[in-house]
This record gives structure tokens, sequence and C-alpha cells, in this order.
């Protein structure tokens, strides 16, 4: 074994190194860059998914199929707070309102009860109904912020006392951040989403 | 052979590159079309609104449009509209389902409207006096809050005060002496030209509801009713036998009506009522014995969902007895229409002096009445007004309570 022999295995040695630790770091970045594009997705995902149900609840405030059942829409608001709301609406479970006035309340719980998902900051927003147990849903959410206006479009202060300040409730602003539950290296993506002023139109009506 | 090797090499990596590249391009396009897809369905909801809106206007103007919209183009999508003039005839509420279509995305709304009720005024008058010669003034003591409207002339002295919007047909306000003297204030907006005539068959829902699901008393010629909270007692003459019944079993509806009688009402009122009577001459008359209450006062309690129509096809009267005479006051909770004659006191001009009417509500009437006579001291005979609009009855009417023809409004929107 000549001394270009020894050249040729060193030469290979480092150009054989050299493609593993190509080969190392491409693997690196692409499961990283797969974590965040897929966590992208699922953050697009569940922050559509989350404000459309908002959206579809919120515009039925004050709503029921048989509207003589609600005596005085304007009063349906029946708990009004930055991070928790509660109105009489009509809600169905196979696809049509039922004449019913249900209650449906929104309310954002504490950090501490997510502890077991790597982000510090995603919360539980409930969605309960009547007197049901509330339904957790996880989709990390970190903010659910509520804004309430009257018909001259000022915002209404907190505290909102029922009946005599919510019946004053015009449009409500709504306010809804939601991050990846995990995140590769901690890098937590967000979206936002704001509904500007959202009317339910039972609120105002008669 | 080391060439060869190295095109693979690079031919290998740009295929994985390639692979992953594909699947980081799906990723994000299939994100952004999230963001797309909530915009589209954004515009076709509102272009479903603005069809709504538009719709709802249409009828505000003319009761009788039904000719719907059919695929109007609207801001890049298409709009459609369809009115059922026929929803339900009984209560004579229309149905408006207005789509809007946008790129394959589509979304309804459906609204439901019916002409607005009689109660929801303070204060109604077709003729603010039964002589023209000698009309009524509303004079600087007086203030009514909540709509008013007069199919007269308002007459105003020394700066009367409507804190609501006020209304009033082509005729303008008079004014007893001049408008600097007599300019009243008007919390709310004047319109005048605003033409909203009494119904001459007001009562004809009322009697069919009372047979549906309510309670009719007829082929007497006076029914003496006192609500007592949960139940009501009634009987057919002074000193008459009394039946006691379940409010909720009397009348499931809330509909109570005499059919050409004279009724003699008080008592306190819990739940949703309306007690309305019929008649010529002296029936068609609802007199008032002594206090008409809600059981839960929406002054101090504004949960209450106690509510009352007081109704007639002639007249409501406070009755000239012992319960409303020497300094006694009146308490008067609901809203009450006279079709055909007006709210004031029996014999105004010649029984004693009482004490304050002190009414809740609302008093819509073909004729404006007195309730009393005054003098350089005050009251001479009858009573002194104090009367305080409900404001519940903006948004909230006894049972079939007289419409508002041809002036539709929305009770109730499905988006």
């Amino acid at each position: 074994m000549g001394f270009s022999t020894i050249i040729d295995i060193l030469g290979s040695m480092i150009v054989g190194g050299m493609l593993m630790l190509i080969l190392w770091r491409m693997n690196d970045s692409a499961t990283k860059n797969l974590y965040n594009y897929g966590g992208e997705l699922v953050l697009q995902q569940n922050l559509a998914v989350t404000s459309e149900v908002l959206e579809y609840d919120f515009r039925k405030i004050g709503y029921c199929k048989n509207w003589a059942k609600v005596v005085d829409p304007s009063k349906s608001i029946l708990l009004a707070d930055s991070d928790k709301i509660k109105f009489l609406t009509d809600l169905y479970p196979d696809g049509d309102p039922d004449g019913i006035i249900d209650t449906l309340f929104y309310r954002l719980g504490p950090v501490t009860e997510l502890s077991s998902t790597p982000n510090p900051r995603d919360r539980y927003l409930y969605r309960s109904i009547n007197s049901e147990i509330p339904k957790k849903i996880n989709l990390g959410v970190t903010k659910f912020h509520l804004v309430y206006y009257d018909a001259l479009e000022d915002t209404i202060p907190f505290p909102i006392n029922y009946p005599i300040d919510t019946k004053r409730i015009n449009s409500v602003e709504i306010n809804l951040t939601v991050e990846d539950v995990s995140a590769y290296d901690n890098e937590y993506s967000s979206a936002i989403w704001r509904q500007i002023r959202l009317i339910s139109r039972n609120l105002k009506e008669r | 052979m080391f060439g060869k090797g190295a095109v693979l090499l690079v031919l290998g990596f740009s295929m994985v590159f390639l692979v992953f590249g594909q699947h980081f391009n799906d990723l994000t396009t299939r994100a952004v079309k999230n963001s797309a897809d909530y915009f589209r369905e954004a515009k076709a909801y509102n272009i479903a609104a603005t069809g709504a809106n538009i719709a709802a206007n249409k009828i505000f103007f003319d009761e009788n449009w039904s000719a719907g919209l059919n695929n109007v183009p609207f801001s890049d999508g298409k709009l459609n509209v369809d009115v059922d003039p026929n929803y339900d005839v009984f209560n004579q509420i229309k149905k408006v389902t207005s789509t809007g279509t946008y790129e394959g995305y589509s979304h309804s709304i459906t609204i439901l409207l019916q002409p607005a009720k009689f109660s929801e005024f303070a204060y109604y008058s077709f003729y603010e006096t039964a002589d023209p010669n000698n009309p009524i003034w509303w004079y600087g003591t007086d203030t009514v809050w909540g709509p008013f409207h007069t199919q007269d002339y308002l007459n105003c002295a020394e700066h009367p005060v409507f804190m609501g919007p006020s209304t009033s047909t082509a005729k303008t306000i008079k004014y007893k002496t001049d408008k600097n003297h007599d300019k009243p204030y008007i919390g709310g907006k004047f319109s005048d030209k605003t033409n909203i005539p009494l119904p001459s068959n007001g009562l004809d829902p009322l009697k069919a509801a009372a047979i549906d699901d309510g309670h009719l008393f007829s082929g007497h010629d006076t029914v003496y009713i006192t609500f007592k909270t949960d139940s009501i007692t009634y009987r057919y003459a002074y000193k008459g036998a009394k039946t006691t019944v379940l409010a909720s079993e009397l009348a499931p509806n809330g509909v109570i009506f005499a059919d050409n009688a004279v009724v003699r009402l008080q008592g306190t009122v819990k739940g949703v009522y309306s007690v309305a009577a019929s008649g010529s001459g002296g029936k068609g008359t609802v007199y008032l014995d002594d206090d008409i209450i809600y059981h839960s006062d929406p002054r101090t309690n504004p949960s209450s969902t106690d509510l009352l129509g007081i109704l007639a096809k002639n007249n409501v009267w406070i009755t000239n007895n012992s319960a409303n005479n020497n300094n006694k006051n009146i308490n008067i909770q609901g809203s009450i229409y006279c079709e055909t004659g007006g709210f004031g006191a029996q014999n105004y001009d010649t029984r004693s002096v009482s004490g304050n009417i002190y009414l809740l509500g609302g008093i819509i009437q073909k004729i404006r009445q007195a309730v009393g006579t005054f003098g350089t001291y005050g009251i001479t005979h009858g009573f002194a007004k104090r009367y305080r609009y409900d404001d519940r009855l903006l948004s909230v009417a006894p049972p079939v309570f007289p419409s508002t023809k041809g002036k539709f409004k929305v009770i109730s929107w499905l988006e």
C-alpha cells in the first residue's frame, strides 16, 4: 500500500464524512420543516374550525325557531365578560333548530389545566350547553378575548351587569389566538383571528 | 466510475429534495386554502345578508312586495331572494330566504317579518280631542317617555317634553301662543307625514286566539275579572258566584276575550296576558275597578316577564268608585288600546278629587279623553297624571296585540 493509496483512503473518508454530515443536517432540517409546516397547517385548520364555530354560535344569540319563546331578545346575553359569555340560543343536535331555548356558555380555562402539553400558553376553550358537562376543546387556543359595544359603537366597560348593561350590547369583538400545541425547538407558530364587529341580528330586532 | 457515482449522488439528492419540496408546497397550499375558503364563505354570507336587508327594506316600504330577487349579480357573486307572503297568514308573518353564492360557496339567511305592534307606543291618538274647537293641550308639565304618535295636530303649550321618537301625519305642530312660547322639546326625532291608521277590526285576531287556545266569555253582559297572580277569579254579576281557576289553564295562550260585554278588571298579573272586550253601545268597555299591576314590577326587577294588554273596542275607564276616589291613587301596569274611544276617568268632571294615575305602559286610543279637571289651586275633579313608559314594550308585546298595518319589522333572523 503506497502513499497514494493512503491519500485515496483519507480523501474518501473526508468526502464520505462530509456527505454524512450533509445527510444528517438534511435529515434534521427536513424533520424541522416537516414539523413546522405540518404545525402551520394544523394551526390554520384549528383557527378556521374554531372561528367558524364561534361565528356560527354567536350569530344565533337570541335566536329561537319558535321566536315567541324569546320574550325579550335584548336580554339574551346572560353573562358578558372579557373571556366568558353566556347567552340564550336555539341549538340542535341533528341539523335543525328544535324551537327550544338553550343556554350556551363559552369560557377560557386557566393555563394550569393544560400542563401536559409542551406549549405553556395553550388553554382549554370550554363550550357548555345548558347544564351539561362542559366540552373541553384543545385547539391550541391561547387567547379568547371579548369586547362589547353598544349601538353607538362605544365600548361597554366591565363589569357588565345583567340585564342593565347586557341589554346595551349591540355587537361583540372576538379576538382569538391559536398556537401550536407542540413545536420543534419550542418555536411555536401562532395565528390570530379577529371578528371586529359580530352582530347578532336577533338582539336588536322587535 | 467516480463520474457515474457523482451523477447518481446528485440525482439522488435532487430526488429527495424534490419529494420534500413537493410535500412542503402541498402543506403550504393547504394552509393558505383554509384562509381562502374562509374568505369565500364570508363573502357568500355577506351577499346573503345584503339580500336579506334589501328584502326587509322593500317590505317595509311596500308590504305587498313578494317578487324577490333572482340571480342578481352582486359583489362578484349571485344573490337570490325568495319571499313567502303566506308563511303564517293568521299572524301575518312573511318569510324571506336570502341566498348568496360566491365561487362555489353558498350561504342562506332566513328572516321572519311581522307588522309592528301598537303596543310599542307610549302614546298614540287618532284625534287629540273629540271637539276640534276645544283642543287638549300638551303642557310644559307633561313629559312623554317612549314613542309618540298622533294622527292629529300636536297641540303644544309652554314647551312640553317628548323624550322618544315622535311622529304625526301630514299635519304639523300647533302652538297655543306662538312657536317661541310653546315649542316642544323632542328628545328623539320628530317626523311628520307618517301615517299610522288605527284598524277597524284590530280585536278580531284576539277573538280568534281566545277561541283557539285562550278563553272566550260570551253571553254575559258584564264579566268581573280579578287577577290573583297564578290564578284568576271571574264572575258575571257584582254579587255573583265566583269561579277561580289557574290563569295558565284558563288561557294557555294568554288571551282572554269578553264578547259583546263589559269587563271590570283589577288584580295582580303574573305572566303575559291580553284582556279584551268587544261590543257596541255601552259594551266593548273595560272598567278599571282598582289597581291592575304586575306581580313583578319591571322598574325594580328588569327581568320581569309580566306583561298585560288591556284592549277595548270602545273605552277604558277608571271606575268612579270608592276604591278610586277620595285621594286614592290608581296603579295601572299594561298597554291600553281603545279602538274607537279612549282612556279616561269615568265622570271625570263630576267625580271627587282622586289621587294620581300611576300608569306604567302605554296608551293607544282613537280619541284622547280627560281624566280630571283643574282649577287655579290644582285638581278640582278626578286625577293627576303620572305616566311612565314600560321600555320592554319596544321589544315585546302582549299576546295578539293589534298590528300597525303595513309597517313590518323583523322578528327572527337565522343566519
